[in-house]
């Protein structure tokens, strides 16, 4: 276990509370802000911890989240506009 | 190997800085928009700086060939994700993402007005 990486990535998830907060106090386009902040983080938490661990597998995750969050992020906005 | 731990904990502590400091700017700013520029430094600054410290600390491997696939992945999104989302949230406020509405209430372009 790299100690480094893993220090870095509980610190990251400790980072993201005060987008939590905006996430669940803002209105819509705030929360959407936030959402989007707050899965760019996961990605390199995520990137942390396979590191961190040496997992080989787990660094297929970040990528797989990375491409997710592109997706889900446009179909997010498009509903925002429209309907929410 | 000393110097390598060294410089891949001086990288992580500045992605952890980046991090930490974005998401008090989304937590500060007032609206939408000024938030919407904190997330560039998270989504782009710092998977940089992650994706450089693993090189540091693995070298060219496959590992790092996937964080830096994540980290082109995410770097190229995001200019399309931000400008969508602006572009959503103008709608909601306003009704139409532009400066003036070029068509009427009737749906049509009113006579002299340019195509955009």
């Amino acid at each position: 276990m790299v100690m480094g990486f893993v220090a870095a990535a509980i610190a990251m998830l400790a980072a993201i509370i005060p987008a939590a907060i905006v996430l669940c106090r803002a209105d819509v386009g705030g929360s959407v802000v936030a959402y989007e902040f707050i899965t760019s983080v996961i990605v390199i938490v995520l990137a942390l911890l396979a590191q961190g661990f040496q997992r080989s597998g787990l660094f297929e995750l970040p990528v797989l989240l990375a491409v997710l969050m592109y997706g889900s992020s446009l179909v997010f906005v498009r509903a925002m506009e429209r309907w929410l | 190997m000393i110097v390598k731990d060294v410089v891949s904990d001086v990288l992580l502590g500045m992605a952890v800085l980046v991090v930490a400091g974005a998401s008090l700017g989304v937590l500060l700013m007032r609206d939408a928009y000024q938030k919407l520029h904190f997330v560039t430094p998270a989504a782009l600054a710092a998977p940089a700086l992650v994706a450089l410290a693993v090189l540091v600390q693995a070298g060219w491997y496959e590992n790092t060939g996937e964080t830096f696939l994540a980290l082109v992945i995410m770097a190229a999104a995001g200019p399309f994700v931000s400008h969508a989302t602006v572009r959503a949230i103008r709608i909601r406020e306003k009704g139409d993402w532009r400066l003036q509405r070029i068509n009427g209430p009737s749906g049509r372009a009113p006579r002299g007005a340019r195509e955009r």
